[in-house]
């Protein structure tokens, strides 16, 4: 019997020391892990970042290892399979630091790619690849999704450079592929786009390697020209606009060519910026990579980044360059911190963006802006019955502000008219996918309910397709309420009472109107949350009171 | 150094011998204890030896090339060799008059060395008994049976030289004549202790060999015999770029080792004329390398005798290592490197506190992750040990083993696969480049998130070398200095390119850089008229490019004063040149090894640790590191330390503008000197500390899991 009592206490011990030891981190304390990665045209970047339970968060380690994933795909249209098996060993090596914070699990881990991958013919081969090997599910991202991204880092940028909120801010980014801008006026994006001017893509197609280097400037200058006209013509910024330039996957460069930005903030280059940009441009790369120390694959393209920002920025008439190391990565690790001010002022962007379109279509603002206040209402009501977040409130925000813009084209099937019209069109901060479902609730504002035999309603998945029904059944309630179109309906109480949901209208003593419509557009609602709407007024359920 | 042309720099090698002759100083000086001088002088030749076999074997190599390229005091590589084999007879020499008089006192004092003629009938018998059954069985001779063919001998092992005539004639009727070589076997003792009434005394094993040679070559006489020693050059390059796997390459080169060309012959004094001609013929031995020598040979292996157990008197009262006050214990060395930067001055201050750091990592459920570079680690590592140890409770553990640390290759090996054995990642450095810098990062999850806690050291994880080296351990948790510590080490496993750092700077890509900009910043402020001056310790001064740096900011006016305890190539106090650089050299019971920068920096003053001497090969072809120390308590402690070695009036030698080292005792001043200043200020910290500690009582509380014990 002792015997077995030393095994057994023996093989308590073990698993003891097992837990006390194999399973070595205790659970995260407040603050919690992230990696993000950016699989990008010259290299591979990874950010291990510690997000503190109170918003912000710390940057742990960055790494950094050069591919040719934008040489593939912007010269063969492929990624070759030899780029492919050196990134996942580059991810491997990610990877294993990761491993050594603890960081395994898929939501502690957001890897993008943009568009080196999603151009190339065998996108999904390389996924596939990238997933079976390292191990990592990379997204990849669309333009007006990086734009998006860059947004959220110059609105950080803003929280800590409040003068920019004022005015015209004209955000460049010369990436490897593209050049983005994007323009803000008094801290809005009311402007943004990519050009087809990379540093890369200039690197490839001009024969930059052949061509002598005092006519290097001269040719790059040819090509810059001509976009920048196309830009003049397409960006309605203002007179002198504040120029910030973003230094994006030339960071370790620019840090350390211009002048005064080792370790600082921002660094601030007065215009002209030629002279820098053209002895960067002339100096042959071998010996920017020996005299400074620059990641072979950044000193390439340095010194055309540098002269892309200084040439639009002289046509557009700016005084001086803020650089800024702002990227799309820290976009990604300020929304997967969700800090509640930066969320609030994404939802403003993204109403701001609607209300452009919006006036773009003459829509009745007035009513516009009414139904999304009733929508945002009844969406706060209902949160325990939907369970949905501050993202799909506005998405519901957006298409209560667009939903009747149809009416630009038709009254007749206006519903109609306003989903491909917000289909086709381009809402700051609004990816494509959710750029369906926001259409789609405006298509679902009145008359049919979804259905399978709708064709943008079927290529949902399931998820967005509940989503869809969920966000309409509120949407047509909150229209109904403004039947009239003459904003009456202002302070109303909402109750759940048996096994109904009961609006009480506390400033108006008839609501015919409304009661009628909502006998139209209720339907769904009942569908989803199972409860028909009642609607009375202060006056009415005094009375109802008083008679019992 | 006379013999030299007068550039601007000193010759590398000679300013070596130089070093040595003053190590030799302190085992000829009378003031210290005979055991200690030993030491010394066992010192000096295990230095001579590694000199030769690396740097002469170097300059070997160069003559043989042909290569005429003068260095940069303007000798040649034939002439350096010239002026090093000179000065090398001369030292020589030197050791053979030191060892007699350290053997007089040490006899006085009654650890005597007898000879086989002293003995007593009843010793002799003793003797006789000891070879028979302990020294006999394990030798193994070699015949050489013609000069030209001689059997393969091992380096710097003392082999005896055996003449001997043949019982049977030749065809001409005439006894044949053949000479056998017989290694000392390793395994036995250099000393036959002999029991007396009072004392110890002892007889060398070659002496005994020699003395009963006759019995291994039964039926020959011995006609003579002598002992000799060879050096082999080790001046072997490892072919990185050639083959892809560096451990058996490095089993090559030891292998090769064995074989190479001798470039010193140690032999007898008393070796007869036709014995030296056959040596000389056999081993391709010019006369100029050929160093007859009166003391025994293998001088290094009076090292046990020196450490003998009981006769303190004949040696220094130790000066121990003392618990650095601010590392209490009982507190976890986390929370104490959290609270405040710790640094620590080796040998004064215990390394205690960096063992603790990797051994309670590798314990702590909170560590997730270890980082550790070993270079030169001792048997049985502790460090190794606390490192497999976490790797098998699931850590992630990774180790850069160093293989290519010089004569420890065969060590480091071992460790390697140890480790790999136990789940520690092992990364065997970068091709091309030796991984000198002295880094340990700890990552740790706590309450407030990660933090991560580093060592950046001076000197390896060696807690034997660290008893004896001054080294400066800096710990910290610094964030910056943590950011480019995991930079540092993703970017030698590989998973990072190497990108700028925050607050590091390391070799081979921007030390030698921050160094200038340091340099030319003192330059630029004593132009504004802002008070300048670069303190720095290091072992080597060497690298011309830094040297000539150094020159300009004396020619501008800054104050430069140097501790340099060997190697320095600098010309200091030439009116013109370098008259406003002082070099102070140090050579004490402690070996200096600390490596520490100071700018003055318009006042205020910057520090910087580093693991770099000023050489090329360190500035270029090594991975080093470059700390800086913020800490305001840790800057005190340097300018304390400093100070104490740049005044040190004892044991420091300043160095004169033609080459020559005099003392710096200066008569107007109490005597200062630094190893005993330091070491009495950590006494008296750890004594105040202690004091502090009795009125404050801990409670043993039984263990909260939190620290589990191995």
């Amino acid at each position: 019997m002792d015997f077995n009592g030393m095994e057994i206490g023996h093989s308590l011990l073990d698993i003891g020391y097992s837990i006390m030891t194999k399973k070595t981190a205790p659970p995260a304390s407040g603050s919690k892990l992230v990696a993000i990665l950016d699989i990008g045209a010259r290299a591979i970047r990874c950010d291990v970042a510690e997000l503190h339970p109170g918003g912000g968060a710390t940057i742990l380690e960055s790494l950094q290892k050069a591919v040719s994933l934008g040489k593939d795909t912007f010269g063969e249209g492929r990624i070759d399979p030899a780029s492919i098996e050196a990134c996942v060993e580059i991810l491997k090596g990610f990877r294993h630091v990761l491993d050594e914070y603890g960081i395994a699990q898929p939501e502690q881990i957001r890897a993008v790619a943009t568009s080196s991958v999603r151009e190339a013919q065998n996108r999904d081969a390389f996924l596939d690849r990238i997933t079976v090997g390292a191990g990592i599910n990379v997204e990849v991202l669309e333009d007006s999704e990086v734009e998006h991204l860059i947004y959220l880092a110059l609105d950080d940028l803003l929280e800590h450079e409040p003068a920019l909120r004022r005015g015209d801010v004209l955000a460049v980014e010369a990436g490897g592929g593209s050049t983005r801008v994007l323009l803000l006026r008094d801290g809005y994006v009311v402007y943004s786009g990519a050009f087809r001017l990379g540093a890369l893509r200039m690197r490839e197609s001009l024969g930059l390697e052949q061509t002598p280097a005092e006519r290097v400037c001269e040719v790059l200058d040819a090509h810059i020209h001509r976009t920048v006209n196309q830009m003049r013509e397409l960006i309605p910024a203002g007179a002198a606009p504040v120029f910030v330039a973003l230094a994006g996957d030339t960071e370790t460069a620019l840090r350390s060519l211009v002048p005064g930005w080792k370790t600082a903030e921002t660094a601030r280059i007065p215009i002209p910026a030629s002279h820098l940009a053209e002895s960067v441009v002339r100096t042959p790369t071998d010996e920017l990579i020996r005299r400074h120390h620059l990641p072979p694959q950044e000193a390439e393209t340095a010194g055309q980044a540098l002269l892309t920002f200084d040439r639009i920025a002289r046509s557009f008439g700016a005084r001086e360059i803020l650089m800024t190391a702002r990227s799309m990565r820290r976009g990604l690790l300020l929304k997967m911190t969700g800090i509640p001010s930066a969320l609030a002022r994404y939802g403003e962007q993204l109403a701001h963006s609607a209300r452009e379109l919006g006036r773009k279509y003459r829509f009745d603002e007035k009513h516009a802006v009414h139904v999304s206040v009733l929508s945002l209402r009844l969406f706060r009501e209902l949160q325990p019955e939907h369970g949905l977040g501050p993202y799909e409130e506005g998405l519901l925000r957006t298409a209560a502000l667009l939903h009747d813009i149809g009416s630009f084209v038709n009254i007749g099937s206006h519903h109609k008219h306003s989903m491909y019209l917000i289909g086709n069109s381009e809402i700051f901060g609004l990816p494509r996918r959710d750029l369906n479902i926001v259409a789609l609730l405006a298509r679902y504002h009145r008359r049919a309910m979804p259905q399978r035999s709708h064709p943008e309603y079927l290529a949902l998945d399931r998820e967005s397709r509940l989503t869809v029904s969920k966000l309409a059944a509120i949407l047509r309630v909150a229209d109904a309420l403004d039947r009239s179109h003459l904003q009456h309906v202002r302070h109303l109480q909402c109750e759940r009472e048996g096994r109904n949901f009961a609006i009480t209208v506390t400033d108006l003593d008839d609501v015919t109107l409304e009661r009628a419509a909502l006998r139209d557009k209720a339907d769904l609602f009942e569908g989803i949350f199972g409860y028909p709407v009642v609607l009375r007024t202060a006056a009415s359920q005094k009375g109802a009171m008083f008679h019992e | 150094m006379n013999n030299q042309a007068a550039t601007n720099f000193f010759n590398r090698e000679l300013s070596w011998l130089a070093f040595n002759e003053r190590v030799l100083e302190e085992a000829q000086d009378v003031s210290n204890p005979p055991l200690e001088r030993l030491k010394f002088l066992a010192i000096t030749a295990s230095n001579l030896d590694e000199f030769f076999m690396v740097r002469v074997g170097g300059l070997q190599s160069l003559v043989e090339q042909g290569s005429q390229e003068p260095d940069p005091a303007g000798l040649s590589p034939a002439a350096q060799l010239k002026a090093v084999s000179e000065r090398a007879h001369a030292f020589a020499e030197a050791q053979d008059a030191c060892f007699g008089a350290i053997a007089a006192c040490l006899a006085e004092a009654g650890l005597q060395r007898l000879v086989m003629a002293d003995l007593t009938p009843q010793q002799s018998l003793y003797v006789e008994h000891v070879f028979d059954h302990e020294i006999f069985p394990l030798i193994t001779p070699r015949a050489a049976p013609s000069a030209n063919e001689l059997p393969l001998l091992p380096g710097l092992a003392i082999c005896l030289a055996v003449r001997l005539r043949g019982a049977a004639t030749g065809p001409r009727g005439r006894r044949t004549l053949r000479t056998a070589l017989l290694p000392l076997p390793r395994a036995v003792s250099r000393f036959v202790t002999i029991e007396t009434e009072k004392g110890a005394r002892y007889v060398l094993v070659e002496d005994v060999v020699r003395a009963f040679a006759a019995r291994i070559f039964p039926g020959e006489t011995v006609i003579e015999s002598a002992t000799l020693r060879i050096t082999r050059n080790a001046d072997m390059i490892v072919r990185e770029d050639l083959a892809g796997d560096l451990l058996s390459q490095m089993k090559r080169v030891l292998d090769q080792r064995r074989e190479s060309a001798c470039v010193r012959l140690q032999l007898d004094d008393d070796a007869s004329p036709a014995l030296r001609r056959f040596l000389m013929q056999a081993l391709r031995v010019p006369e100029s390398e050929i160093y007859s020598t009166t003391a025994p040979l293998a001088l290094d292996g009076f090292f046990p005798l020196a450490m003998l157990p009981g006769f303190n008197l004949l040696r220094d009262k130790p000066w121990d290592p003392q618990p650095p006050p601010l590392a209490r214990a009982g507190e976890a060395i986390f929370a104490t490197i959290a609270r405040q930067d710790l640094l620590l001055a080796h040998p004064y201050d215990s390394f205690d506190p960096v063992l603790r750091l990797v051994s309670e990592a590798a314990d702590d459920p909170d560590v997730l992750a270890i980082k550790q570079i070993l270079y030169r680690t001792s048997r049985n590592s502790p460090v190794v040990a606390a490192l497999a140890r976490a790797a098998e409770r699931g850590k992630n553990v990774t180790a850069v083993v160093e293989l290519k640390a010089r004569f420890d290759e065969e060590r480091n090996i071992e460790w390697a696969h140890a480790l790999e054995q136990a789940g520690v990642q092992v990364v065997y450095g970068i091709k091309g480049l030796k991984t000198h810098a002295k880094l340990c990062l700890v990552i740790r999850r706590e309450a407030s998130g990660i933090r991560r806690y580093m060592h950046f050291g001076t000197g390896n994880y060696n807690e034997l070398t660290a008893r004896l080296y001054t080294d400066i351990s800096l710990l910290t948790a610094n964030a910056d200095l943590a950011a480019d510590a995991s930079l540092f080490f993703n970017t030698i496993t590989g998973y990072a390119q190497p990108a700028r750092y925050r607050k590091l700077a390391a070799a081979p890509l921007t030390l030698r850089e921050r160094l200038l900009e340091l340099i030319d910043g003192e330059i630029q402020r004593v132009g504004q008229g802002q008070p300048a001056r670069i303190q720095a310790k290091l072992n080597s001064l060497v690298d011309p490019g830094l040297i000539e740096a150094l020159y300009a900011a004396s020619q501008a006016g800054v104050r430069v004063d140097l501790n340099v305890r060997g190697v320095c190539c600098l010309r200091p106090g030439v009116p013109g040149l370098s008259e406003n650089i002082r070099v102070v050299s140090i050579v004490d019971r402690f070996l200096e090894h600390s490596r520490i920068l100071c700018v003055e920096h318009g006042g205020d003053q910057q520090w910087f640790i580093s693991s770099a001497d000023w050489m090329p090969r360190n500035l270029d072809r090594r991975i080093e590191l470059l700390a800086p120390v913020e800490d305001p308590a840790c800057r005190q402690r340097l300018r304390f330390l400093m100070d104490a070695c740049l005044g040190d009036t004892v044991k420091g030698r300043c160095l004169q503008a033609d080459g020559r080292y005099t003392r710096a005792y200066d008569p107007a001043v109490e005597p200062r000197r630094a190893q005993e200043t330091l070491w009495h200020d950590a006494v008296t910290q750890a004594r105040a500390s202690e004091e502090s500690e009795k009125g404050n009582f801990q409670p043993i509380r039984p263990s909260n899991g939190k620290r589990s014990s191995p």
